[in-house]
């Protein structure tokens, strides 16, 4: 394991992430080994280990306590570390200094995020396992959240989705048609659909779609199933079932998303998630098809999520609110994340529950051509608990925010059912009850089996197809909502171009990242030129090779830098990608 | 919350200083675990209990590491940042948002950029300057602090209001004619007279420059001596701007200031009496009392009244004592010892002198000498021994008979100089006699440089080895009289000028809003003498504060930010941002205008020295390394920023900023020129 670990770390120059028990080293002569529950790198010696889990734990505690808040960030002048404390447990991540500091805080939140999502919450399953099981645990999560991407996709901790420039869009709304018909019974929360370790199509929000790949990466890599536990369902030897555990809020984002349209209503919201559905099939044909867009231009005006991407061409044109462009104090309000683990503000929370009934549209590249797949509403979420905030990845309970309460500790067992063929899963978050109902559990099976069939032999006839018009520039194209990343380059880091786009993308999106009301910008250094842009629910970054002419840097309207946003508009096109 | 907190490697505090929330809350944490009945412990004690463990945590990460702690952020916002400065740890915390941590790297490199204009080469000495801001007796150090505490509020509150301060270099007032007039009279009148009087005590007139607030409004130096260095300059402003301080809040006192006036308004005098003088004419601890720091809280009175403790005025017209930069035909030396004495003329305006001290030959010797052994170790510590570790000049035999001479010439032996004489027995009895140049040599390399500095310290910093030397109180009386005399038609008119240097709707040649519309702003600096234009800002008419506490003032604070970019080696950086368009370029300029081609910068690292002029002189970096491809060229550098309404077309602003750049700089149009 710890091989492919450490040719892989140099992608996202991560150098040590530790989790340490303080209330394993209480007295004095406690020694600080007792303390360490996992370090990485596992090779390091163990005084080495003891000096950086000691120091750091320690000056953090002192930190924190001067400032009553916990630390999030410690940084040495030769490398720094993302921290999460949470009592006595502490967490650091090591990166190189260069690394953003908002990505690798994203991604020791990944990280800690799905160790609970698996494994349930960290002190009870330390209680339950031994170091070494749980050790493999964080190494595989380790190994899976760094294999296989470009620096860009660190930098933006995004998805990996399939490439859809090569596939028919009907293919596409051929999987997230799956999704709902399995949705038909009521025990199943939400699905996705991934094909040879990337995404297809996506009823959950971002963040639980990480988690969901995590685990059918494993299987679909090593075709062995982990320690964990596990069922066989009698089905098929296809399907396989794992247990994962989930926060409150999640479970209300899931429940609140899968609601029976009919019952609902904008003004009275059904406040009880688990109201007893009256019908079960939801899918296309029962859903008027005009609903949907009464529905969304209804919540036009108060939602300044762009969703014109999202909609047909016909439906952004019509809808009246699609042209004003978002004010800048919503730029990075939190009707926009809807999902607790999205990297919004930590502010303003209180407002969210009054926006939580805006469309969202988690299925990717659905598109316009699918309408009633929307599933507008999140209602159901039950106020009391109040845990739809921006929690800011403290799935597991991370240090509460003041007002989120101990709901959020609260992690409740769900079942990841899974169901492969050949390269393609299914995977739904079911309630656990579904593996008792052989029925229901039959009924999904087979009302997916036969398509799913189809769906594999379509995608596998899909040749990869040449790389996207590759051009003279480079260009990254991400989507805040979705988390997905479009970009045209391909190795990453290193010099040339390549590597000067990449450091400086990652330079912007810190920027963006920290400042709320930025919409553009263009940097431009002897040698290179980025233009960045960003709306509420999207950042792009573009850099025009060649045009090497020798500028003096005093101000010059013909300077190349400046023309760089018309050409990333017009270049964009072709990619899909709209900065108009 | 603010709080910044200089310690050894012991832990030991050296200095600190806090704002009274801060303050509030270290008492608060530590009053909690006292029994009751018990008096609080002193402040110093607290805090240093609270620090502690940073600080040991940071000393033993840099042993058993090599690396050190840069900076701490919590989940709150609270930034800490974290410098190592040979032994000494430099803490600088902000727990409410004002300062990001740019600002708090600034503020600890403008601290030791102060310790160094203050103590000079007893910086180079850990064990010295440990002692020396740390002195034993209780009153001389709360004396000492003081003074720091006000020279760091003073350097916040400008970087705070004054535009010159944000961009870190000096603004002229704009008025060709008066600049002129009063560069002469210095030059004619008042430097010679002073110059040639028989009184002056070896002491000589070098630099003279009258500053209206924080703007320059002429500055002379004698023939043949050595430039200001911007940052020198800027560092004496904050000084000058301390002893008396041109809040501006406070020329108008509004109900809820007038507390707060009482304490500076006797600088306001505008024909001080003996009496004020006395606690006016050096930077004492009376001036160091700025306004800003009042307790709120009843505890914290009673605890800081064990720091209240008699303060001896310093002797009226005693000339405080700075160790500036000077470059001679042989060379660059840091910090040479001259005087400084700060004539206020009436409140705002200040005749500043500088003067060389007769023995400041001295000075710039042990800086060779120590420079000398500084070379030799790091030799000897990379592994060089011998021969190897000799070359390099001067030559080792060369500094022994060098050193010898000195050591002979200093005189009368003391105390010190008998240690340095024995020290340097011992090193070369070792080097020449016995082993030669070898790994041993080391400790006594180190000891050799303590001893240099102690002699330095002795020299110059003692306060008995300057009593003698000094310009007589009638000679600067009457300097203060002559320029007074000289300026007084133009007091009224200087004071509304500073405030109004160059407005938005009108300048000499330009007309902003005819010849740029929807330009708000702009900044422009010529980096190669460290001088800044800008439009004065006004919010509104009570407010006087140049950059105000508006909206756009915070915009164009956020905005320096375009350092971060220029860190980062980008030049040219523009953002949209809300509703302005903000540009940012740096450009090379030979001498005659031509525009120079750019080359990729530098690319510094995370806790390098903040940019600017102030602390280090980041500028004077990038044109040595630029000049390396421009052999025989004078360089110049230039840096603009501007600020323009959103809704202008990009097209527009870019030329609007052409225009700038060309028409602001132009000598047959710029003002200043």
């Amino acid at each position: 394991m710890a091989e492919p670990l450490m040719a892989d770390s140099r992608r996202c120059r991560l150098t040590h992430f530790f989790l340490y028990d303080g209330s394993k080293v209480t007295g004095e002569g406690d020694p600080t080994r007792d303390g360490i529950c996992y370090f990485y790198p596992e090779k390091t010696p163990i005084d080495q280990q003891e000096l950086l889990c000691g120091q750091l734990a320690g000056v953090s505690r002192c930190v924190s306590e001067l400032s009553s808040s916990p630390v999030r960030v410690l940084r040495l002048r030769h490398t720094k570390f993302a921290i999460r404390m949470e009592e006595d447990l502490f967490w650091a991540l090591g990166c190189s200094v260069d690394f953003p500091t908002v990505s690798m805080s994203d991604f020791l939140d990944q990280l800690i995020n799905l160790f609970c999502f698996y494994n349930g919450p960290v002190r009870q399953s330390y209680q339950e396992n031994s170091r070494e099981v749980l050790a493999l645990c964080w190494s595989r999560y380790l190994f899976y959240l760094q294999a296989g991407s470009t620096e860009l996709h660190y930098i933006f901790s995004c998805l990996h989705t399939i490439d859809s420039t090569h596939i028919d869009p009907l293919l596409l709304l051929k999987a997230s048609l799956i999704l709902q018909a399995c949705q038909r019974c009521p025990l199943v929360l939400a699905g996705c659909i991934l094909f040879r370790g990337k995404v297809v199509s996506s009823q959950m929000p971002p963040d639980l779609t990480v988690m969901v790949m995590a685990h059918e990466t494993q299987t679909y890599n090593k075709d062995e199933r982990p320690n964990e536990v596990s069922s066989r369902v009698p089905l098929s030897g296809a399907v396989t079932s794992t247990t994962v555990h989930l926060t409150l809020s999640q479970l209300q984002v899931l429940r609140s998303t899968n609601v029976d349209r009919e019952s609902r209503s904008h003004s009275t919201p059904s406040k009880d998630s688990k109201l007893p559905r009256t019908r079960l099939s939801r899918t296309l044909s029962d859903t008027p098809s005009n609903d949907s867009n009464t529905d969304l231009e209804a919540d036009a005006p108060l939602t300044p999520l762009r969703l014109d991407g999202l909609l047909s061409p016909e439906e952004s044109a019509a809808r009246p609110a699609a042209s004003p462009p978002p004010s800048h104090a919503s730029l990075r309000s939190p009707e926009i994340s809807p999902f607790p683990n999205r990297k919004g503000p930590r502010s303003g929370a209180d407002e969210e529950e009054d926006e939580d009934e805006k469309s969202y549209y988690y299925s990717f590249h659905g598109g316009g051509s699918d309408p009633g797949c929307r599933t507008p509403g999140q209602e159901g979420l039950a106020e009391g608990l109040g845990t739809s905030r921006g929690t800011s990845g403290n799935i597991c309970g991370g240090a509460a925010l003041p007002g989120v309460g101990d709901t959020n500790q609260t992690l409740v067992p769900m079942t990841l059912y899974q169901h492969r063929v050949n390269g393609l899963v299914l995977v739904l978050l079911v309630e656990p009850r579904l593996q008792e109902d052989a029925d229901a559990m039959e009924e999904v099976y087979h009302s997916s089996l036969a398509s799913l069939n189809g769906l594999e032999a379509h995608l596998r006839t899909v040749a990869p197809g040449p790389p996207g018009p590759q051009g003279p520039y480079l260009f990254a194209h991400y989507d805040c909502v979705q988390n997905t990343l479009i970009t045209n380059v391909s190795g990453g880091g290193g010099r040339g171009p390549g590597g000067s786009f990449v450091r400086a993308a990652a330079l912007l999106h810190s920027h963006f990242w920290n400042s709320e009301a930025l919409q553009e910008t263009i940097i431009r250094s002897a040698t290179t030129a980025v233009y960045a842009t960003r709306s509420v629910a999207q950042e792009t970054y573009f850099l025009q090779h060649g045009g090497s002419v020798r500028n003096s840097g005093v101000p010059n309207h013909q300077d190349t830098a400046f023309s760089l946003p018309s050409k990333a508009r017009h270049r964009l096109l072709k990619h899909g990608v709209s900065l108009l | 919350m603010k709080c910044l907190l200089i310690a050894s490697d012991s832990a030991e505090v050296l200095f600190y200083w806090t704002d009274p929330e801060f303050h509030k809350m270290v008492q608060d944490q530590y009053g909690a675990s006292q029994e009751e009945g018990l008096r609080p412990p002193a402040f110093e004690d607290s805090i240093n209990t609270l620090f502690a463990p940073i600080i040991i945590s940071c000393s033993t990460m840099v042993d058993r590491l090599g690396d050190s702690y840069t900076c701490f952020t919590t989940e709150s916002d609270h930034i800490y940042v974290l410098h190592q400065f040979d032994e000494c740890l430099y803490i600088a915390v902000n727990g409410d948002s004002d300062e990001d941590e740019d600002d708090l790297r600034r503020k600890i490199f403008v601290m030791k950029k102060m310790m160094e204009i203050l103590f000079g080469m007893v910086t180079l000495s850990s064990h010295l300057l440990r002692r020396e801001l740390r002195p034993q007796d209780t009153e001389q150090r709360t004396r000492l602090w003081k003074r720091l505490q006000g020279l760091l509020e003073t350097y916040s509150r400008l970087q705070a209001n004054d535009q010159s301060f944000l961009v870190e270099a000096v603004e002229r007032l704009v008025h060709p004619t008066l600049c002129e007039q009063c560069i002469e009279f210095l030059e004619r009148r008042l430097v010679q007279q002073l110059n040639s009087s028989s009184e002056r005590a070896g002491e000589e007139v070098l630099h003279a420059f009258i500053l209206v607030h924080t703007k320059l409004l002429a500055f002379y130096s004698s023939r043949n001596t050595s430039p200001l260095s911007s940052s020198d300059l800027l560092a004496l402003i904050v000084m000058t701007q301390n002893l008396f301080p041109s809040d501006p809040d406070l020329d108008v006192p509004g109900p809820e200031d007038v507390e707060s006036a009482s304490g500076p308004e006797m600088f306001y005098t505008p024909e001080p009496s003996p009496t004020h003088r006395s606690s006016s004419g050096s930077d004492g601890p009376a001036g160091g009392d700025a306004p800003m720091f009042q307790f709120v809280d009843p505890d914290i009175q009673i605890a800081e009244d064990s720091l209240q403790t008699l303060e001896v005025a310093p002797p009226p017209w005693a000339p405080c004592r700075v160790f500036l930069e000077v470059s001679l035909k042989e060379g660059l030396y840091p910090m040479v010892p001259h005087s400084m004495y700060c004539l206020p003329l009436w409140a705002g305006i200040t005749l500043v002198l500088l003067t060389k001290v007769p023995s400041s030959g001295l000075a710039m010797s042990v800086y060779v000498y120590l420079e000398a052994f500084a070379k030799l170790e790091k030799r000897l510590n990379e592994g060089q021994e011998g021969v190897a570790a000799a070359r390099g000049q001067p030559s080792i035999q060369e500094l022994r008979s060098k050193l010898d001479k000195f050591i002979k010439a200093l005189g009368p032996c003391d105390i010190q100089i008998s240690q340095l004489q024995n020290v340097w027995s011992e090193f070369k009895r070792r080097a020449f006699t016995r082993g030669g140049l070898t790994k041993e040599l080391i400790p006594w390399c180190k000891s050799m440089k303590t001893q240099l500095c102690g002699v330095y310290k002795q020299c110059f910093l003692k306060e008995t080895s300057r009593g003698d030397q000094q310009l007589p109180p009638a000679l600067q009386e009457q300097a203060q009289a002559m320029m007074q005399e000289k300026l007084m038609d133009w007091k009224d008119f200087l004071l509304v000028k500073s405030k109004r240097n160059i407005t938005m709707t009108l300048t000499q040649n330009l007309t902003y809003l005819e010849d740029f519309p929807g330009l708000i702003h702009f900044i422009c600096v010529d980096r190669s003498t460290g001088q800044m234009i800008a439009p004065s800002l006004h919010v509104t008419e009570s407010s006087t504060s140049e950059l105000g506490k508006g909206p756009l003032a915070h915009l164009i604070r956020v905005k320096v930010t375009t350092r971060h970019y220029l860190q980062n080696g980008y030049a040219t950086v523009t953002l949209r941002d809300g509703d302005f368009y903000f540009c940012y370029f740096l450009w090379f300029e030979n001498e005659a205008g031509y525009k120079l081609e750019e080359v990729d910068l530098p690319v510094l690292a995370d806790d390098s020295a903040p940019i600017g002029m102030l602390a280090r002189d980041y500028y004077r970096k990038l044109l040595r390394y630029y000049s390396k491809n421009h052999q025989g060229e004078v360089v110049k550098c230039y840096e603009l920023l501007s600020v323009h309404l959103g809704v202008i077309p990009t097209d527009h602003i870019l030329q609007h900023c052409r225009h700038l750049a060309s028409k602001l700089w132009e000598p047959s149009r710029n003002p200043l020129l």
